[in-house]
């Protein structure tokens, strides 16, 4: 049995060490024990204690000495605790110790255990081999790949370790059956991988199938296209405000600052700048714009400001669609439809590369009415009879403006000026940035909406790049490479140009199939089929006569044979580089660099992999990836003697080794993000400079203030308090409490977990836990709560909460509602919760045989604090429940799901009045328990933080020698205004933390401290 | 110029000159195992099941031993796209009296065995736009997604591999004899549709593989294993390294992994070796042993070789219980396939535009002719009382019935295999006029999974199991 002393006690005995320091030699232990302690025992203890059997399994009269006791200390940590409370000698005994005996056996007891961690102080004690938990395998595929795969969502539950935390390897098992799932999980993860041509990435979905692989690289261009600022009324915004810099008190900003500032292109800025300031050119659109532009009061609110920007930008773009080139079918090549790829591409391109162009019959020149069109023209996709090209007509059905519209005058008299005037406009403004869809009939935008990046190809695949106006404008030179990159990998990943090569070949042209006939698919992309079916595309071309088309297929075919050639070369030159990069992977799964020997051993898998079960290259690479995610170099942390520093003999004769850096870099990200190093870590880490303690702090720092250390928060906090798996939580009634949704419960189990990670991130003092008036909410939790509802998904910071009786962690819905029953309340389970958990008190399980509280609150005839007080009444509940009961109590202005409450659900009126354990103070609500803690129990719910925080980080048990270090987090954590970050500065520089215990453990030094609660 | 002669012969030609043919690969003959416990081979009672099958065949049969029948039941798809010449799809009569179109009369052999169903529908793929909308919910039932995001439903082929699956080497097969397309038809939705038949969730379908190689090696050499065995030693190797260098305590971590490892692994393991062990006891009987080589790799130039090719796979699959559940992609939906060797001159989706043609006849009884080829092929395999395809079902099925007008209003199903006697044969069942709730599809899905083991309330658009099945 593990069973913890009393923190307050501790703390007592921790004060006395410096009074009596010099005093606890074994000799002197050894000798009050064979004076006093055990003639003392004798006495008063062993009547029940002794004999075949002894009361609560315990045989006093085993402990012949000392060193008997240090060995089973946890026993005598509760005998301790049962002295003090005088639970011991019970009421059946005979004889009772006078106060001055308890004094002295107490004081032994503690005195033994001051002892044994001083004489072991700084031993890092056995940290066992641990393997990745669930959580820390999510998180860790997370970083490592990129993506938020969860392979680990289907593991069976973890299970907890004496303290309650699941990532310790007194707990953690590894099964055949799990092993099996450790398999499939690597397998999900290597089925996402994707070959790039200068390395590997992951995809957020598997990429076995054509579909996948489209789809993965389709939303990697169109989400960059998303993250380019191209709203023309964004770029007339921020050059108001530099045009208005000195009256907004930046008289010195600069047009980049500005740009920055609003997070637009500086470059299309300094653009857009130009074309408004620059007076000479005074005709045109360019001059409207810049008159209308102009026009814009100098003072004003971002908002409105913003509106008048977003009228100037319709103006520009209706304008801009009027002014849009158009460009004809190519039609009577016989043989070959208007629709053959070859003409949809080159027609494609005219658009493409003529979108900073305009087309100049849209003017109105002179006095002359000419109709303009407004609405898009359909294509014609009839075959004219002679000639070659022939232009889209305006369709029946199109509207059509009749007379002069002034945006598109233009004086008879000197046109150039003005026609000079529109080129620069439209030069300057793009019809389109980029084309992220086309449908089949692309010029009427209209249709066939989210056919992603398509060529408007008829039935088959095909994607065409239309982006040249943002890669002229809005781009830097890293923005280009990153957006050419992306469309490489449509082809390098997806093979897009061969497929929709052999597509077309098979589908579409009559003249490749007669070529190609069934033959396999890489023959008809070969070099001298795709030339032989140009040959009888021009052949067709020539006959009818038309330059155009033989242009038109010269080029296509040219293009699509080069894309085919450069794509095969650079599939091959990319091998070693990806052989590269799953080695990097591997560095990294691993948290330290591979030796060579390991480096020689993948390579030597993966080439293995390829010759004895006839893999090709990206098979072979998946299974590298499985075999490092299989390895227990990256599913089990462990404490490797390699790097670290030299043995010494510690205190107590505990040979002591320094982790090296790495080893070190992985135990803090582990620590505080539930996942491996990142880069920069691992590069302090690299330069060996992160055993360092200022350089170690500053990195826990940074790493707090990560978003990454939500996993402190979820998962240190989850275990901590009990919440972790409240989605599970399925006692509610819903049919009486019906406004408890899947929305509200996630919001309630969101809530600690965001208050948390703000007091930890923010460096705030962890009092504010119990005492601080702020939580976080949600729509649904704020509507629960009675408080104002944050728009949409939004959680907001609420800092009034009190108002609202909430704040802090104590009336948090998730915590009341999980310690409720379902139909009713359960002061006993909230006020147990309260006492174990936040105050780290020990309570022994009840007997088993509880008289039964009703299940139903409505259907009771006394209120449930009466009947608690009467089974209070009963001498063998008494003792626990006194402890506890009162602290639930408190909370009875709380429903079943934590809601705020008048009457209970009989109709009662609540009362949230209590008595605390010992008499020693009385209150109502939450203000009444927030007193006593901060009045008699604050130093438990401190010290329980302390002892926690440091059993999570180090992934084990608490045990004596930890007493020092626990004693350090105290006082500096009271000196340092409570601030979060004072116990991770202590943790991370502690002995314990920095080393590793080296070779065998004596067994002496095993011994726990009993914090097994 | 390929010679005109019998599209349907010519099969053993080919195949025996194939055999000198073959590149890499190894030569592997696999033997029927009849009573051969490789079904249930990984649980404790796999030698009890044997033993009493043993026992029961001596005194006559599984049934009058009292147990259930310890062959495995197997379910294969088998589809044409574009539908079939109506003219000549029909069946009338019942058992010996059954009459059969010339479409369907390469079923005539084994007629008491099959069911020929008419006038069954899939409402959700009624009226939502041609080809891909006919198809991509054919055997799910659900509704489909138009544009980029692909959504659609898992397939009955899927469902019952999960439900079946863990039991056999692959969880299913399935096989295509036509690469996939992409890109967007006019309609909008997304080609997938029209090239994939099974669909292992609702946004991805499961992978086809066209080439016959591959489809082997995934069973025959059992690739899967074999792969994660090889990443198995590598990781015990490690985790032996590891065990020596780390400390005591940690070693018992690291021991209890590698424990771990070594047990996966012998479950490995023992599957091969059960599976060898059996094959030799085959041997020994001189049982009829149905083999076949390994095909070469790449796709096979000629159509009529890829279709056996990939029925045999399936064949061979169901003999060994390599599987329950197959696939099979003959020809998808707006299908470019060219069939020279039946004179015709179109493609496929160009000649279903003139369906009632002899043409686009010779094409639907060429597909359905490869259902008659697998159904004979498993016939042929005595199991139990019965035959392997008396313990089957196969389904053949197309996603409309005329290609001209697009018209899936019903849609041709045939049968064949009684499902371990669960399934009675030799009938042709006509829904036309029994209403259409009475006609769905997926009533015809829920009442085959009934007969497979699988009790599912709802399926696509059905909570009713198709009446007088």
């Amino acid at each position: 049995m593990r069973i913890p002393p009393s923190a307050s006690l501790l703390f007592i005995a921790l004060g006395a060490v410096c009074a009596r320091a010099g005093a606890l030699t074994d000799h002197d232990l050894t000798q009050r024990f064979e004076t006093k302690v055990r003639p003392l025992v004798n006495t008063y203890c062993t009547d029940c204690h002794s004999g075949k059997k002894p009361k609560g399994d315990l045989d006093l009269t085993q402990y012949q000495d000392l060193a008997s006791v240090v060995d089973d200390y946890s026993e005598w940590a509760v005998a301790l605790e049962k002295i003090a409370s005088h639970d011991m000698p019970s009421e059946k005994a005979k004889k009772f110790p006078t106060d001055d005996e308890r004094e002295e056996l107490m004081a032994w007891i503690r005195d033994v255990r001051v002892a044994e961690a001083r004489k072991h102080a700084g031993d890092p004690g056995v940290v066992l081999a641990r393997r990745l938990n669930n959580a820390e395998y999510n998180y860790t595929i997370r970083d490592l790949t990129g993506v938020d795969l969860q392979p680990a969502r289907e593991f069976p539950v973890d299970p907890a370790n004496p303290m309650g935390f699941d990532n310790t390897g007194e707990s953690l098992a590894m099964s055949p059956t799990l092993l099996n799932k450790y398999l499939q999980a690597a397998r999900s993860v290597a089925d996402c991988l994707v070959l790039k041509p200068h390395g590997i990435a992951f995809a957020p979905h598997p990429m076995l199938v054509e579909t996948d692989r489209d789809k993965y690289c389709i939303d990697e261009i169109v989400s960059f296209y998303h993250r380019q600022p191209t709203d023309y009324a964004d770029y007339f915004y921020a050059a108001w405000r530099y045009q208005h810099r000195a009256a907004a008190g930046q008289p010195h900003a600069t047009l980049s600052e500005v740009a920055a500032a609003t997070k637009v292109s500086p470059k299309y800025l300094a653009t857009v700048w130009q074309l408004l300031d620059d007076a000479k050119e005074d005709v045109g659109p360019g001059a409207k714009l810049r008159t209308r532009w102009r026009a814009l009061p100098a003072t004003g609110s971002e908002a409105e400001i913003r509106a008048e920007c977003a009228k100037l930008r319709d103006w520009v773009m209706d304008l801009r669609a009027k002014l849009e080139p158009r460009f004809p079918n190519i039609t009577g090549v016989s043989g070959i439809p208007a629709t053959a790829e070859p003409f949809l591409m080159w027609k494609n391109r005219q658009y493409a590369t003529h979108r900073r162009t305009f087309d100049p019959d849209a003017l109105q020149i002179g006095g002359k009415a000419k109709p303009v069109l407004i609405a898009m023209a359909k294509p014609k996709t009839s075959v004219a009879a002679a000639d070659a090209v022939e232009e889209d007509a305006p369709s029946e059905a199109a509207p059509k403006r009749q007379g002069g519209d002034p945006d598109l005058f233009v004086p008879e008299r000197n046109p150039d000026r003005y026609l000079a005037a529109f080129a620069h406009f439209c030069s300057v403004f793009p019809d389109a940035f980029y084309v992220q869809e086309r449908g089949r009939n692309y010029l009427d935008k209209t249709k066939d909406k989210g056919r992603l990046l398509s060529a408007g190809f008829h039935n088959v695949m095909g994607y065409f790049r239309d982006d040249q106006p943002l890669s002229e404008l809005v781009l830097d030179e890293k923005g280009r490479q990153e957006l050419d990159s992306l469309w490489e990998d449509l082809d390098f990943v997806a093979a897009a140009t061969k497929r929709t090569y052999v597509q077309f070949v098979f589908n579409e042209s009559a003249d490749a199939r007669e070529i190609a006939k069934r033959a396999a698919e890489r023959d008809v992309t070969k070099e001298s089929q795709v030339r032989a079916t140009m040959a009888a595309y021009l052949a067709k071309a020539q006959a009818s006569h038309s330059a155009v088309a033989q242009q038109a297929i010269e080029t296509h075919f040219t293009t699509v044979n080069a894309t085919l050639r450069s794509i095969e070369r650079a599939r091959t030159e990319a091998e070693p580089q990806q052989l590269e990069a799953a080695l990097a992977f591997a560095a990294r799964a691993y948290r330290r660099p591979l030796t060579e020997a390991e480096r020689a051993d993948l390579v030597g898998f993966y080439r293995q992999t390829r010759q004895a079960t006839g893999l090709g290259h990206e098979d072979a690479m998946r299974d590298l990836i499985v075999a490092i995610l299989m390895s227990p170099d990256f599913c089990y942390r462990l404490d490797l003697s390699t790097g670290a520093g030299a043995v010494t003999m510690g205190a107590g004769g505990i040979p002591v080794q320094p982790l090296s850096d790495e080893a070190l870099a992985s135990r803090l990200s582990f620590f505080l993000w539930s996942s491996v190093p990142d880069a920069e870590l691992a590069a302090c880490a690299r330069r060996g400079e992160l055993h360092q303690p200022a350089v170690l702090m500053a990195q826990a720092r940074r790493m707090l203030a990560d978003p990454r250390s939500r996993a402190l928060a979820l998962e240190f906090g989850g275990n901590w308090l009990d919440f972790r798996r409240l989605e599970e939580l399925n006692t509610v009634d819903r049919e009486r409490f019906p406004t408890f949704t899947n929305a509200l419960r996630e919001a309630m189990f969101e809530e600690p977990v965001r208050l948390l990670s703000d007091v930890f991130s923010q460096n705030r003092s962890v009092l504010d836990l119990i005492y601080g008036h702020d939580t976080f909410v949600n729509a649904p939790l704020a509507r629960h709560y009675g408080m104002p509802e944050p728009a949409g998904d939004a959680w907001v910071h609420v800092t009034d909460a009190d108002r609202y009786d909430r704040g802090g962690l104590l009336p948090m819905a998730a915590f009341l509602t999980k310690n409720a029953p379902g139909l009713r309340t359960s002061p006993v389970k909230r006020g147990y919760w309260v006492v174990k958990r936040v105050l780290g008190e020990f309570i022994p399980p009840p007997p088993a045989a509880v008289p039964e509280l009703p299940r139903d609150e409505a259907k009771t005839e006394l209120p449930l604090r009466d009947m608690l007080a009467r089974h209070r009444s009963e001498k063998s509940c008494a003792a626990c429940h006194a402890r506890f009961d009162s602290l639930g109590l408190v909370f009875e202005g709380y429903g079943p799901v934590g809601e705020r409450r008048q009457v209970d659900l009989a109709g009662r009126p609540v009362d949230a009045h209590a008595t605390f354990p010992h008499d020693v103070a009385s209150g109502e609500g939450l203000a009444g328990l927030r007193d006593y803690i901060r009045g008699h129990r604050e130093n438990d719910f401190v010290d329980n933080l302390c002892r926690k925080l440091l059993a999570y980080a180090l992934n084990r048990s608490l045990i004596l020698p930890d007493d020092a270090t626990i004693d350090d987090m105290r006082s500096k954590l009271a000196a340092n205004g409570y601030r979060f970050q004072t116990l991770v500065d202590c943790i991370v520089t502690s002995p314990q933390f920095l080393n590793r215990r080296a070779g065998a453990a004596p067994a002496d030094s095993l011994v726990d401290a009993g914090d097994g609660r | 110029m390929i010679p005109p002669h019998d599209p349907f012969e010519a099969y053993q030609y080919r195949m025996s000159r194939r055999r000198f043919l073959q590149g890499v690969g190894v030569t592997m003959a696999l033997p029927w195992l009849e009573s051969l416990p490789v079904w249930g081979q990984s649980t404790p009672s796999a030698a009890s099941v044997a033993a009493a099958t043993e026992a029961a065949a001596s005194t006559g049969g599984a049934a009058a031993a009292g147990i259930a029948s310890p062959f495995p039941k197997r379910f294969a798809v088998l589809f044409m796209g574009n539908g079939i010449n109506g003219n000549h799809w029909w069946a009338k009569g019942s058992g010996a009296d059954l009459r059969l179109g010339k479409s369907l009369e390469p079923l005539a052999p084994i007629k008491s065995k099959i069911n020929v169903i008419n006038g069954l529908f899939n409402k959700p793929a009624v009226g939502i736009g041609i080809h891909p909308g006919q198809t991509g919910q054919l055997l799910s039932g659900s509704a489909i997604q138009r544009g980029a995001t692909i959504r659609a439903g898992i397939t009955i082929d899927q469902v019952i591999a999960n439900h079946v699956g863990q039991e056999t080497v692959q969880p299913s097969l399935v096989l295509a004899c036509e690469q996939p397309m992409t890109g967007y038809h006019e309609t909008n939705f997304s080609m997938a549709y029209s090239s994939h038949i099974s669909w292992q969730s609702a946004d991805s379908p499961v992978p086809n593989e066209v080439y016959p190689a591959l489809a082997f090696d995934s069973l025959f050499e059992n690739r899967g294993a074999l792969r994660n065995q090889s990443v198995l030693d590598r990781v015990m190797d490690r985790a032996k390294t590891l065990s020596r260098q780390v400390s005591a305590a940690d070693k018992g971590k690291i021991d209890e992994y590698l424990t771990s490892v070594r047990e996966v692994e012998k479950r490995v393991e023992r599957m091969r070796a059960e599976q060898t062990t059996a094959e030799e006891k085959a041997k020994d009987k001189g049982r009829y042993i149905f083999s076949m080589d390994r095909p070469a790799n790449g796709l096979p130039e000629d159509l009529r070789d890829h279709t056996r090719l990939m029925c045999d796979i399936v064949a061979l699959a169901f003999q060994t219980d390599k599987t329950r559940v197959a696939s099979l992609l003959l020809a998808r939906d707006l299908s470019s396939l060219y069939y020279p060797f039946l004179g015709v001159k179109e493609g496929h989706h160009s000649a279903s535009h003139n369906d009632l043609s002899d043409g686009y006849e010779k094409i639907s009884r060429f597909h359905l002719s490869q259902m008659a080829y697998l159904a004979q092929k498993l016939d042929a395999m005595p199991e139990g009382d019965g035959t392997v395809l008396d313990h089957s079902c196969l389904m053949f099925l197309s996603n409309m019935w005329s290609g001209w007008k697009h018209d899936n209003m019903k849609i041709p199903v045939v049968l064949a295999g009684g499902l371990g006697g669960t399934l009675q044969t030799g009938r042709a069942l006509d829904y036309l006029h029994a209403g259409d709730d009475n006609r769905k599809l997926c009533s015809l899905y829920l009442a085959l999974m009934d007969r497979v083991g699988v009790k599912l309330d709802h399926f696509g658009d059905a909570d009713e199991r198709l009446a007088n099945l």
